[in-house]
């Protein structure tokens, strides 16, 4: 294949890291705070002459709890590409800047970022500041970006892992906005075309200062910097208004189905469970995390078993970071032989078993501490990377302070602290397991 | 050895040259990271024939497999409280291996990664685990993830055809089936020797590491590998056209021909710059992605390329380590679906159409000089992302390794290259590359008869739009709708999902 297949991708746990002496972050910085509730945070870090304008909206397909409105934050990052009076062609301006930017939307955020030459941050704070504060766009650009969404939705939608992904968070959740995914339902994106309206109010409603947080990363000078924020973000208005997610009930019991997937594809069974939210100080949050690593990493007795010795599986993957609400943690494996899934999946049990009644070998988290830590680190390479490793406290937190706190709360964690995080998460009243498997090959 | 180094400016400079280039150093004394990017010369285009996929399998073994000092999962053990891990890319005459660390674990790592190229354990159960996943790749994620990636591979295969380039990297389902451990083993002692290998070292690595790597990879055999011709496949005569019969609710569409120009050659820039206005990859500075999609909302982006690109849907920067001695031009056109009522078959020829017109107006008319001094201007700026990380700018320097670029490489002289650049030699450069009379074309669709039976009667593929639109663009569209595709029904071909890449 030839995507640089690493050994070992990247850590499945996010935003991860070791205590250190004096905190784990290594960069000084500075945070600018407005009246108005805009924070800015900025680290000098990265390659001279460079700079990443990280804009993080604490706002995702999470906040989308009207019916028929799923996918609509991530459409709304596209409109954000549609002009203001002052810019009415964004893609021109940035054009000019050689700016590398672009967006994204996820459960819980969506992100924009310019990377650019330091040469142009003064045109870029009064670019950004415009369109977050001033965007203004007419009806048929809003009918015709809807457009593309439906492409976009369209090129993955027959891909397998979306498709099951889609199935698992229908199954799983009973009220949570976590039951869809970011792109949406697809009669809902067929219907955005109608809903310049509702767009317009989703502007009003969440992009505002209180719920923005900038990260500026690179090279730059914090007074110049500072003075810019100041001068082009204080006239924003507040009002954000938080959304009310409805929260999820308890689950009384096991939820099971299998779904017949319309391509080629070897069964693939998903177990899930109900987790708690993210957190950098509480040390079960914390530990659930390390609990994926260490019980169903690349590195734990099952991965062993089942992929590398056995090889009875394609891959086994541990999707254990957590989310702003409380959300699924995942086990998922592509089974080789259809008629040894319930073999395997009694094999994924076996080790839930013992992560609930033993305890972890003392190296074994010693090594998950250190490969968090070093996760951590590596990712902190250029400008982009130093931001992006930023996004995932500020979404939980509103801001970047919380990084240090997660390590400290991850040098803390136990051997008998993930086992509790076990006997506490993994349980069968909270479990969610699908079964994909090719239609027509049972 | 060839030393780079970083200035405070971010230019790499050579800074001492000497032997011959067989180790390329990019030293960056203050930085927690080295890179490392070990590349061999050999690639698919030196599969055996039946054995397609082998140099692919090869280098995936090595990566994923035991060495004589560490099982496969002792050295996943060990490669665990690091956070790291190394990776191979094998392309069609280039296969790297690449891996970066943090400083803290330099040596630790160094003898894993060294280790897995150096002294392989060849074990059978190793063999057949990279093996069994390769096969659930070639059988079932290639036709079934993302159309737009296989229409792209299916238009390399058609466009060089019977040539060392036909077939994809990873191979066909049944060549790559009769692979054994015996034919991996004789491929590394033919290719793995120690005149035949590159070393790359970048970052902030110790006094006299980069010369202890070069010392270690001394150690294999020297072996007698002779580089096959370059590849020179022949222009299309008109259009030939590949459709893919799939149960899909939208098209994937990817056209484009050989160009005679690679990285290096006198044109290239120039025609960087035209491609960039007309294409640019993921960037809505793309011309087509502000005709297809901005102006009409029909899919999710519409780009150009003068350089293979695999991967595209991954990454918005260029890929590295894909260095070719031939290459297409080649359209991309995201997957088309029913965005507004209709038929889906008009959409997707109104969409290819939209493209090939766009192509036309290029040719025939080139760019202006404003044009042409706006896109220097984005590219100036813009290409200055493209060697944002230690692991890419090392990978730059082994490319121009087999470019044999002159100077201090190719992203160093875009800048000075662009400013010395006018619009006559972007236009002659057009001229002298570009055309739009002979294509290839694949589509990934339902009812691919249908489709061959609407693209044969050359009728009008008029679309809808979700809201009004001017009348200055309805009479565009007009245009467009009946742009002519000139293709002969002995020149369509139809094939089933579950029949592509199954063999030569």
């Amino acid at each position: 294949m030839r995507v640089l297949t690493m050994l070992i991708l990247a850590l499945v746990v996010a935003g991860s890291a070791a205590a250190q002496a004096d905190g784990i972050f290594p960069f000084d910085y500075r945070l600018v705070e407005l009246d108005n509730g805009f924070k800015a945070y900025l680290i000098r870090a990265g390659a001279p002459g460079q700079i990443a304008y990280v804009s993080i909206v604490r706002t995702g397909s999470r906040d989308e709890v009207e019916a028929g409105k799923s996918g609509f934050a991530h459409f709304f990052e596209h409109m954000m590409f549609r002009g203001t009076d002052k810019y009415p062609n964004y893609d021109l301006i940035t054009s000019r800047i050689g700016a590398s930017r672009n967006a994204f939307t996820g459960n819980d955020l969506t992100v924009y970022y310019l990377v650019a030459s330091n040469e142009y941050l003064e045109q870029i704070v009064d670019l950004e500041s415009d369109r977050f504060s001033s965007l203004n766009y007419d009806e048929p650009g809003f009918r015709t970006e809807a457009g593309a969404i439906l492409g976009e939705y369209m090129q993955g939608a027959l891909s397998p892992g979306r498709w099951l992904d889609e199935r698992v968070r229908d199954l799983a959740y009973d009220r949570h906005t976590y039951g869809h995914t970011t792109i949406g339902y697809e009669a809902d994106v067929r219907a955005m075309p109608e809903a310049y309206d509702y767009s317009l109010s989703f502007y009003r409603r969440f992009y505002r200062p209180e719920n923005v947080v900038l990260v500026l990363a690179g090279d730059f000078e914090y007074e110049e910097a500072e003075q810019l924020i100041r001068q082009h973000y204080a006239d924003w208005q507040p009002g954000y208004e938080a959304p009310n997610i409805p929260e999820e009930p308890r689950q009384p019991a096991t939820r099971r189905q299998t779904v017949r997937y319309p391509g080629r594809t070897l069964p693939v069974l998903s177990i899930n469970y109900k987790a708690p939210a993210w957190s950098a100080s509480n040390k079960m949050a914390v530990a659930t995390e390390v609990l994926g690593e260490v019980a169903f990493g690349s590195n734990s007795d099952i991965y062993r078993k089942l992929v590398i010795d056995e090889q009875r599986v394609q891959y086994l993957a541990a999707g254990f970071g957590l989310a702003r609400d409380p959300a699924l943690i995942s086990i998922n494996t592509m089974v080789v032989d259809p008629d040894d899934v319930p073999a395997v999946e009694r094999e994924i049990q076996n080790a839930v078993n013992e992560a609930r009644e033993a305890l972890a070998d003392q190296k074994m988290l010693d090594d998950t501490k250190s490969a968090m830590k070093y996760g951590f680190l590596m990712g902190l390479e250029t400008a982009q990377n130093v931001a992006f490793a930023m996004i995932q406290p500020v979404i939980n937190t509103g801001g970047i302070e919380a990084v240090n706190e997660y390590y400290r709360t991850l040098d803390s964690i136990t051997a008998a602290d993930i086992r509790e995080a076990a006997r506490t998460y993994l349980v069968d009243s909270a479990k969610t397991v699908v079964l994909m498997v090719q239609e027509g090959a049972e | 050895m060839k030393r780079l180094a970083l200035i405070s400016a971010g230019l790499m400079v050579m800074v001492g040259c000497g032997g011959p280039s067989d180790t390329v150093t990019l030293e960056e004394p203050d930085s927690p990271f080295i890179a490392f990017n070990i590349w061999l010369k050999v690639g698919s285009q030196d599969d055996p024939q039946g054995k397609e996929g082998l140099a692919a399998l090869t280098a995936s073994f090595l990566s994923d497999g035991s060495t004589t000092q560490d099982s496969y999962e002792q050295i996943l053990e060990k490669l665990y409280p690091m956070a790291a891990g190394y990776g191979y890319n094998v392309d069609k005459e280039m296969t790297v291996f690449r891996g970066r660390i943090h400083r803290d674990n330099l040596q630790s790592y160094y003898e894993l990664f060294r280790n897995a190229l150096l002294s392989p354990a060849f074990k059978q159960e190793d063999f057949d685990r990279v093996k069994s996943q390769t096969m659930n790749y070639l059988e079932r994620s290639r036709r079934f993830n993302r159309d737009e990636e296989l229409s792209k591979e299916l238009l390399f295969s058609m466009a060089y055809a019977a040539t060392a380039y036909e077939h994809p990297e990873e191979g066909y389902v049944e060549s790559v089936r009769s692979i054994t451990l015996d034919d991996v083993r004789g491929f590394y002692d033919a290719y793995y020797t120690a005149n035949n290998i590159v070393v790359g070292v970048g970052g902030g690595y110790p006094e006299g590491f980069a010369e202890q790597v070069r010392a270690d990879f001394d150690g294999l055999p020297v072996g007698n590998v002779t580089q096959p011709p370059a590849v020179d496949p022949p222009m299309p005569d008109g259009f030939r056209v590949l459709i893919v019969e799939k149960q899909t609710d939208a098209t994937a569409i990817s056209l484009g021909f050989p160009v005679s120009l690679v990285r290096g050659d006198p044109d290239f820039l120039a025609l960087t710059v035209a491609n960039s206005w007309f294409g640019e990859h993921r960037n809505s500075f793309s011309h087509l992605y502000q005709v297809i999609r901005e102006a009409r909302g029909m899919n999710y982006g519409d780009y150009s390329y003068i350089e293979a690109y695999p991967l595209g849907f991954t990454t918005q920067v260029p890929p590295t380590n894909v260095a070719r001695r031939s290459q297409l031009f080649e359209i991309w056109i995201r997957p088309i679906s029913l965005t507004a009522p209709g038929n889906l078959h008009d959409r997707t020829l109104f969409a290819t159409r939209a493209a090939l017109r766009e192509l036309k107006q290029l040719v025939d008319s080139g760019m202006p000089v404003d044009t042409v001094e706006a896109t220097k201007q984005f590219l100036r700026n813009y290409t200055v992302n493209w060697g944002s990380t230690i692991t890419r700018r090392l990978a730059y320097a082994i490319d121009d390794e087999f470019y044999d670029y002159p100077g201090d490489g190719y992203l160093s002289a875009i800048r000075p290259g662009l400013a010395t650049l006018t619009a006559d030699d972007v236009n002659a450069a057009i001229s002298r590359h570009l055309q739009y009379d002979n294509m290839y074309i694949v589509f990934v669709t339902a009812d691919a008869e249908a489709m061959k039976q609407k693209l044969l009667s050359g009728e009008p593929t008029p679309i809808t739009y979700a809201g009004e639109k001017s009348a200055e663009h309805m009479a565009e569209d007009e245009l467009i709708a009946s742009f002519p595709i000139p293709v002969r029904e002995e020149n369509i071909t139809i094939i089933g999902i579950n029949d592509v890449f199954e063999r030569r």
